[in-house]
């Protein structure tokens, strides 16, 4: 026993325990994610309605090429993707340096009030976005008192307007969240860095852009990812705040394959196809923002 | 080695004590569940807590459906009328909303695990096709069961009868009806007779001349949502499939004139549309609008504002202009009651049917006073409580009059891809009130049915 004792140095013991430890984590994760990714990659291939399915090979991956509700679908997700990232990244991270000026007060008030929308429920926050964009809602009554319109606006039947407003609500929905994570990032950053900085007579736009970009930039590309990958799946916004419409202008994929799950005549080999395509983009995606946003040496 | 194996051990038991946590934690809340339907079910002292549906004993049984105020309610009814002959009968009710039923069901039947299934589900007639084509062995075809299924209205039976076997028993009634404020009505200059049997261009005009001098509205319409034009097109017996089952859009003459004067209630401002169910029943609550036309549950909510007591009027729709078959009749919504093939006791199922929901005059006459369930069961509109005036609504007997209308209603096929249609057609309405053409409008419709239907 003894001789087999030393077979193992420290090193190796230890890590063989910490994969000890990972094990039970690591069985659940295989038994509750991966299989079913796999079964959902074999219903892929399939197609049927309902319980009767019949091996068809790719045609659900050409078939959602030819399928107009989808593209739509597609376009809306990747609009949504362009405008609404971008704005509400760059808002974050304005956000977060300001609050971490040392000299501000009530800052902990402006961090909660901030992250505050992350805390309601997604479902909540997209009705009362709803009832606010009402034609006798709370903008469209604002709107009118200041003389700016006649009649109340009915902002979710036209698609420019109603796509707007998922943007506009999503911005107010995820900017804290990701704020909060800039925030920790700008924690590790030395305030004497600053300070150096602005003895040299640099500007607060300079030392932002010449310090706090830069050193921040894993947590960005985290942050980058993590917003494209949500937005990919978007489904609450668009299945609570205006029901796809109008005429499916703001529609996203997660939405149709719930429709063609659990709404349409149940086609799960087509709902499962369409659903790893959002996996490789998201894969796709996720890489390429790695390959040019990772600059490590 | 000792330790080795140890913490292997350790390792392991941590493994299957977390999986254990997981089968463990299913049967807490399958107690759960059925600990919360107790409440529901408190009408049935006998009903014990911990019994679920799969262990159901011979004279049990569970149905799930979702409004205490309405099916909960009068499935509760139906058991105490039945226990008057069959002391040992159970009844275990699960209140469950209608996207979950659709969505377990879904679930249940696409894994092939019936076991979770109640023995009876209530299901909406338009879900009806579809789910009995996609799940053939999750349903009991109750055809010679002894149930009289003659004794309902055709149009009612037509939901739930798949290949001439019927697997539903007709519940609520989804006769359409149109309310109309009184008083506004007044204002303009007309009574509920000018707005009886008459034509939707004949509803424009005088519409029209309501709004110019009271400034409001004769209906509200959910805008994406396809109620109306549904309604429309049924009342004249016309269908988005044609009898094969395929989408039958660009040369269907019955849905462009459905679709033209939807567009024609909209441009005209006779209509205004809101966004979502809320705003809807709002703006017939809040006097935006005075009146509206929907199934006759729509009744519910009008009533929900007791101070508009006795300025309420009903009638029947109007009717299209052009069709031949057109009638002004038709049927909005509607449920029916399903037993499923996870029912260890078909026989005490559909005794219990043939002796309450077909075949109990007394069972309607109780749950119609509460809750306004009217009946499909033709001979319960014989019954004195239906013939009873309601005060609200003028001091009219308007359930025999809405029974009455449900025994002319027009069939319609709503074939198995009624959402896909329904929502294509939604996008080419939404598509024409913001100045598309009808004729390709409708052409994108029909190919979107038919890609959805791998055509």
């Amino acid at each position: 026993m003894h001789r087999a004792k030393k077979r193992f140095s420290v090193g190796k013991k230890q890590n063989l325990v910490g994969w000890l430890f990972l094990t039970p984590a690591a069985i659940l994760i295989v038994l509750m994610s991966f299989y079913p990714m796999i079964k959902a990659l074999f219903l892929s291939f399939k197609t049927g309605i309902g319980t009767t399915m019949t091996w068809t090979g790719t045609t659900n991956y050409t078939r959602m090429f030819q399928d107009k509700v989808f593209m739509q679908a597609l376009n809306n997700n990747f609009l949504y993707l362009i405008i609404q990232v971008p704005i509400m990244l760059i808002l974050a991270l304005a956000l977060a340096s300001m609050l971490n000026d040392k000299h501000l007060r009530f800052k902990g008030l402006f961090r909660t009030a901030i992250f505050l929308p992350c805390a309601t429920s997604l479902v909540s926050y997209a009705i009362i976005f709803r009832s606010l964009f009402a034609v006798d809602g709370f903008v469209n009554t604002i709107l009118i008192k200041l003389g700016i319109l006649n009649t109340g606006y009915n902002f979710l039947t036209f698609p420019t307007s109603a796509r707007t407003i998922i943007i506009i609500a999503l911005i107010w929905r995820w900017t804290g969240y990701n704020m909060i994570f800039y925030l920790s990032g700008l924690q590790n950053i030395e305030y004497s860095i600053y300070e150096a900085a602005k003895i040299d007579g640099a500007s607060p736009f300079q030392s932002f852009w010449k310090i706090t970009v830069p050193l921040l930039r894993p947590i960005i590309l985290l942050t980058a990812i993590m917003s494209t990958n949500g937005t990919l799946q978007l489904f609450d916004e668009s299945y609570n705040l205006t029901y796809g419409g109008p005429a499916n202008a703001t529609i996203t994929m997660s939405h149709y394959i719930y429709n063609m799950s659990f709404k349409y005549v149940p086609n799960f080999g087509y709902a499962a196809a369409m659903s790893y395509l959002i996996l490789i983009l998201v894969g796709t995606l996720a890489l390429i923002q790695m390959k040019v946003g990772d600059k490590r040496d | 080695m000792k330790k080795k194996w140890l913490a292997l051990l350790t390792a392991t038991t941590m493994v299957i004590s977390l999986m254990g946590c997981g089968s463990q934690a299913a049967t807490p809340t399958a107690d759960a569940t059925a600990d919360e339907t107790a409440p529901a079910a408190d009408t049935e002292e006998a009903a014990p807590a911990d019994e679920s549906s799969s262990e159901a004993s011979d004279s049990t049984l569970t149905v799930w459906c979702w409004d205490p105020a309405f099916n909960v309610y009068a499935m509760e009814q139906a058991a105490e009328v039945y226990k008057a002959t069959n002391p040992d009968f159970v009844l275990n009710v699960v209140e469950t909303p209608w996207n979950d039923v659709q969505t377990k069901l879904t679930t249940a039947a696409s894994s092939g695990d019936l076991s979770t299934l109640p023995d009876i589900l209530l299901m909406q007639d338009n879900a009806f096709q579809k789910n009995v084509i996609s799940y053939p062995d999750a349903f009991v075809d109750l055809t010679s069961s002894g149930i009289d299924f003659t004794q309902f209205g055709t149009s009612k039976v037509t939901y739930s009868t798949v290949e001439d076997k019927n697997y539903g028993v007709p519940f609520d009634n989804g006769a359409v009806i149109a309310c109309y404020r009184t008083d506004i009505l007044e204002q303009a200059g007309y009574t509920v007779d000018d707005l009886t049997d008459i034509t939707w261009s004949k509803y424009i005009e005088i519409g029209k001349d309501v709004l110019e001098k009271t400034g409001k509205p004769l209906l509200s319409c959910q805008a994406g949502e396809t109620d109306v034009i549904m309604m429309m097109l049924q009342s004249a017996g016309g269908s988005l499939f044609d009898a094969d089952g395929n989408p039958d859009m660009v040369d269907n003459d019955i849905l462009k004139e459905v679709m033209n004067t939807y567009a024609e209630l909209v441009s005209s401002g006779v209509c205004i549309e809101v966004n979502d169910w809320d705003q809807y029943v709002g703006s017939i609550n809040n006097e935006t609008v005075a009146g509206t036309v929907n199934g006759c549950w729509i009744m519910a909510s009008i009533q929900s504002v007791p101070e508009q007591s006795e300025k309420w009027a009903i009638t029947n729709m109007p009717k299209l202009d052009k069709a031949a078959t057109a009638t002004n009749y038709s049927n909005n919504g509607g449920s029916s009651w399903a037993v499923t093939s996870n029912c260890k006791n078909v026989e005490l199922a559909a005794d219990f049917f043939a002796k309450t929901f077909a075949g109990s005059v007394e069972l309607y006459e109780t749950i119609l006073p509460s809750s306004g369930a009217l009946a499909t069961y033709l001979p319960a509109a014989e019954s004195t409580v239906y013939t009873e005036p309601q005060k609200f609504f003028g001091g009219e007997a308007v359930f025999a009059k809405i029974t009455e209308f449900a025994g002319k209603i027009p069939s319609n096929n709503t074939g198995v891809y009624y959402y896909e249609a329904r929502d294509a057609v939604a996008v080419a309405i939404t598509n024409l009130v913001a100045g598309a053409d009808i004729d390709t409008e409708l052409q994108t419709a029909e190919d979107t049915v038919n890609f959805a239907m791998g055509k």
